[in-house]
């Protein structure tokens, strides 16, 4: 295995460690505590009405609007990562040439941020 | 083709995507500001913009830039000249239609913009890369155009067909991309003409990724058996936005499937011959007999779309410099006459609703004797029945360079579905002239009106002056791709 | 306060704490000596074979997992002691000397309780959300150098691991909340991952400022960076050459401190909680070990935030002026190091403390127009000012 890969292995290890731990955790109480369960107490939680509907209801269209914005920009920002890692290794002409490219690059995004601003998308009433 | 020394100079080879990016943007951030008033303003400057960026390819210079990724040659000026053109009458159409449906919005123009874009791209692109943004940047403008009208459940269900399958589409075009760059070790055209060149025979690898190239972009021209959304699509999505469809998109699609074939895999013709050929064979069948039994007018128009693909695909199949010059023209000629019909059916109203069924025809020169005057002169066209332009365009262009190859069969073939493809057409044609009119109809809005005149000139007796006007540069648009 | 002090029981009780200490002490020790010995007998050849690798890191993630609870049980335990001495309670006082074993207490008590998992809910699903919260809270935790070279994994790209890790930390929320079949859970969780893949953004944009500073995604390497005096902390442009930096880099520290409050639902932007309204949000159908896992998983987030910001704003372990710890013993300079780190991580999350304790909560449109329309713009020109002095400025150590 090459040394770049064994730099994970610890995260390897880690998670392993983790998920160990975790599902002790889990375990735990099924055998240390008690477990008779009824109806009233496996019911949901519904300020002690019954609950009269299924819970997985309609949702606000905007959650759905944030979390395409969110890919968007987070796209944008995972395009940034290695470009400014590397931008001050270049030389000075390929510098500034990368400088003016991911300028652009944000101009384009920036031009779509300012739509979706202007048309409301960023709005909660 | 001379690569381009400088970036300025690649940008400037660039010039009229450029253009098209740029006023995209500039109308999207104004429209922002503008609000709802501003759709008119907006489709102008989109308008302007095509014609710029129409004007830029036909005249700017030529060469190759982004390191063989981006060509403007002859063909790529002739393709995208053509495009921006069907581009700006599909914005005029579209603004004046979506004003009367209550829908004009700024943010129409752009989408036809961005769509212009990737299809003017994917008519330069020199790359799989190039290839591949292009198409998914029309692409996507499209999905959103054929939902456009968002509060009609038809139109919002098109659009969703639409992505769904083009979706589908694009995974198969990525899919054999990548099989290509992995056999031939290069994402560029003539790279990979090289690598399968060396290969000698064992190539079958990249061919195996080619077919699935050649599928995805079937499936952008809704040849069969890739053609299923066509009907629904265009059943659903407004018309305007149908008229586009039928036009830009398969121009850049056929071109840039063209210097796919012609520039990647000049060694393997005979291969990938027989794959384009079945295309268009089951396309022309397809588009024939099925197109029979439609009685809506936009299904009809679909099928009718499928079979003119496989017309398109057989001048493609000729692999020769003529069948390039023959693919330009007849997608010139099938673009107007296509987008005439369109205008005819924005144009055709009764009591406020679109004349969508060939009955809701019956009897339209009692009422409307221009109108019905038009659709007649462009059904005829698009059946190819002399003297109207595309029965040379379908026996001139699209045959004559496959029997040049030797292609007699599949040439005999499309002339038989032809004949059956007539049928339908003649049937409209009949029901206009000889059924008896159920009632008056509206009166046809000034700019579809203008524009089916337009195409219905153009069909007969126009179409000959420009078609010697354009031939020579269509000739020298097939010889820029180096074949004979 | 000062009354009490003088009572009988108080004193009894620091004598009870004391022994406790003074056992746990020698309970360590002695376990350090069986371990010597134990470790002693082993050939020397078995710690340079690769079993012999995994083994010596496994026990260092252990120990560092082992220490990273323990901290996190008397961080939960400060958290609640501040906010109580700002609204003048006593806060928890009854377990153990001062109540300093109030976490530990509360953790067998939630071993002890019954698992209640809802009628209607996706079991599997039910308990597999707490658990991945768990698992990626900790997991993040495997590329924090705590000291110089105390680290579990010094990846090159280290903070696009957390960067990750922490994106998909929103998979918890949203599963424990569909999985209920509850509709306070439900808007809980959506609020939830709205809220926090919003400030997401903005910390992100924040961390790429910081790496145009530093050149490196590696997290020692971003540490090292500020090595010296505290004017070449990032905080302050990372060198005298860049202190008109400071104008960029303060507001981004403000930024991401606020983004990660709001990226860990503490308050002020505990919405997804908010007890008046949503009754606990996501986790209100939860009880025992898997609301347990929940909260550890969000107290670890939190501390890994606080532990991001030293590293990335405020030098690390690095104290602020020239010490000369590299010419130390090894072992000396990272125990010297690590001291540093924590005196600034606890500093940074008695920050964190002080703002759940004094500060109104904020409502929802409020919340999201401050991530969107505030943070995202200003840190999106906060890059680009950056980048701009770094090609265009001057060269900065």
């Amino acid at each position: 295995m090459n040394a770049f890969l064994l730099e994970y292995l610890p995260i390897v290890i880690f998670s392993g460690i983790a998920i160990v731990l975790g599902a002790a955790f889990l375990l735990a109480p099924m055998v240390l505590a008690p477990s008779n369960p009824d109806p009233e107490k496996t019911s949901a939680y519904e300020c002690g009405f019954n609950p009269f509907e299924d819970a997985r209801l309609k949702f606000d269209v905007r959650f759905y609007l944030v979390s395409i914005l969110f890919i968007i920009f987070d796209l944008e920002v995972a395009f940034l990562f290695p470009w400014a890692v590397s931008l001050m290794d270049l030389p000075e002409a390929a510098q500034r040439f990368a400088f003016w490219s991911m300028m652009v690059f944000l101009g384009v995004l920036t031009v779509g941020f300012i739509y979706e601003w202007k048309k409301g998308a960023l709005e909660w009433e | 083709m001379i690569p381009a020394s400088s970036l300025a100079e690649a940008l400037g080879l660039a010039a009229p995507e450029l253009i098209l990016a740029v006023s995209a943007m500039l109308i999207l951030v104004g429209g922002a500001f503008g609000g709802r008033g501003s759709s008119g303003v907006a489709s102008l400057s989109a308008v302007a913009a095509l014609i710029g960026a129409a004007v830029a390819a036909a005249w700017g210079d030529q060469g190759v830039a982004f390191r063989g990724g981006f060509i403007a040659d002859d063909m790529a000026a002739f393709a995208k000249a053509a495009i921006y053109a069907a581009s700006a009458v599909a914005v005029v159409l579209g603004e004046r239609w979506l004003g009367r449906a209550g829908n004009a919005q700024f943010e129409f123009p752009v989408l036809i913009l961005i769509a212009a874009l990737g299809m003017g791209m994917m008519a330069s692109a020199g790359d799989l890369i190039h290839l591949y943004v292009g198409v998914e940047l029309h692409s996507l403008a499209l999905y959103v155009l054929a939902a456009f009208q968002r509060d009609d459940a038809r139109s919002s269900e098109a659009g969703l067909k639409y992505f769904v399958l083009g979706a589908l589409s694009s995974g198969l075009l990525l899919y054999g991309a990548s099989l290509i760059y992995g056999f031939a070790g290069s994402v560029r055209f003539d790279d990979i003409a090289r690598a399968t060149a060396a290969l000698e025979g064992e190539g079958t690898g990249v061919l195996f990724g080619l077919v699935f190239v050649i599928c995805g972009l079937a499936f952008k021209v809704s040849a069969a058996p890739f053609h299923m959304w066509t009907p629904d699509v265009y059943e659903g999505a407004p018309l305007p936005m149908v008229a586009f469809f039928t036009t830009a998109p398969k121009m850049a699609a056929l071109v840039v499937l063209a210097r796919l074939l012609y520039e990647g895999f000049p060694e393997a013709v005979d291969q990938w011959r027989q794959v384009v050929l079945i295309v268009a064979l089951i396309s022309m069948a397809v588009g024939a007999f099925a197109g029979l039994a439609q009685r809506n007018l936009k299904r009809l128009l679909a099928y009718s779309s499928i079979s003119n693909m496989g017309y398109a695909l057989l001048a493609i199949s000729a692999g020769t410099a003529g069948g390039i010059e023959g693919l330009l023209i007849f997608m010139v000629l099938y673009m107007v006459d296509s987008l005439g019909l369109f205008a005819c059916l924005i144009a055709a109203n009764r009591a406020g609703r679109s004349m969508e069924n060939i009955g809701d025809f019956s009897g339209l020169s009692r009422v409307n004797m221009p109108l019905a005057v038009t659709v007649t002169v462009l059904a005829l066209s698009i059946a190819g029945i002399p003297p109207m332009a595309g029965f040379w365009a379908k026996y001139f262009f699209a045959f004559q360079p496959a029997i040049e190859a030797g292609l007699w069969g599949p040439a005999a073939f499309g002339l038989l579905t032809g004949v059956v493809a007539a049928f339908y057409y003649l049937r409209l044609v009949k029901t206009i002239w000889f059924d008896p009119a159920p009632g008056e109809a509206d009166v046809p809005p000034l700019d579809a009106k203008l524009i089916a005149y337009a195409s219905a000139i153009w069909a007969f007796p126009v179409f000959y002056v420009v078609v010697s006007l354009i031939e020579p540069y269509a000739a020298q648009a097939g010889r820029s791709l180096g074949l004979s | 306060m000062s009354s009490q002090a003088a009572t009988p029981a108080r004193s009894g009780s620091v004598l009870t704490g004391l022994l406790i200490a003074a056992g746990v002490l020698s309970l360590v020790l002695l376990l350090g000596v069986a371990v010597y010995f134990l470790f002693s007998s082993i050939p020397e050849a078995f710690w340079n074979s690769p079993a012999g690798w995994v083994a010596v890191t496994t026990g260092q993630i252990l120990a560092f997992v082992v220490v990273l609870l323990l901290s996190l049980a008397f961080l939960l335990y400060a958290d609640r002691k501040i906010w109580a001495g700002v609204q003048l309670r006593k806060g928890p006082n009854v377990v153990g000397p001062f109540g300093l074993l109030q976490s530990f207490a509360d953790f067998l008590k939630f071993a002890l309780k019954e698992v209640v998992i809802p009628a209607g809910s996706d079991k599997a699903v039910f308990l597999l959300a707490p658990f991945i919260t768990f698992l990626l809270a900790f997991i993040a935790w495997a590329v924090i150098p705590v000291a110089p070279g105390w680290v579990v994994s010094d990846l090159n790209v280290g903070i696009l691991y957390l960067f990750a890790v922490s994106s998909l930390g929103v998979y918890g929320i949203i599963m424990g909340g569909w999985a209920s079949n509850s509709k306070y859970a439900f808007l809980g969780s959506l609020r939830s991952a709205a809220q926090m893949v919003s400030y997401e953004v903005s910390i992100g944009f924040v961390i790429i400022t910081v790496i145009l500073l530093a050149g490196t995604m590696n997290l020692s390497g971003i540490v090292e960076n500020q090595r010296g005096w505290f004017w070449d902390w990032h905080v302050f442009g990372g060198g005298l050459a860049g202190l008109p930096l400071t104008l960029v880099m303060l507001p981004m520290a403000v930024i991401f401190f606020v983004s990660f409050l709001a990226e860990t639902n503490r308050p002020p932007f505990d919405l997804p909680e908010a007890e008046s309204e949503l009754v606990a949000g996501y986790a209100v159908e939860y009880g025992s070990t898997p609301y347990l896992l929940f909260q550890i998983g969000e107290y670890a987030n939190i501390v890994l935030m606080c532990c991001l910001y030293t590293i990335l704003f405020f030098g690390g372990w690095h104290p602020g002026f020239p010490t000369g710890a590299e010419n130390w013993p090894p072992v000396l300079a990272s125990m010297f190091g690590f001291g540093v780190f924590a005196i600034k991580t606890v500093f940074v999350f008695f920050l964190v403390s002080i703002a759940k304790a004094i500060v109104p909560r904020y409502r929802y449109d409020q919340l999201m127009r401050l991530g969107w329309k505030v943070f995202l713009p200003t840190s999106l020109v906060a890059v680009i000012a950056m980048a701009a002095y770094r090609v265009f400025g001057p060269e900065i150590a």
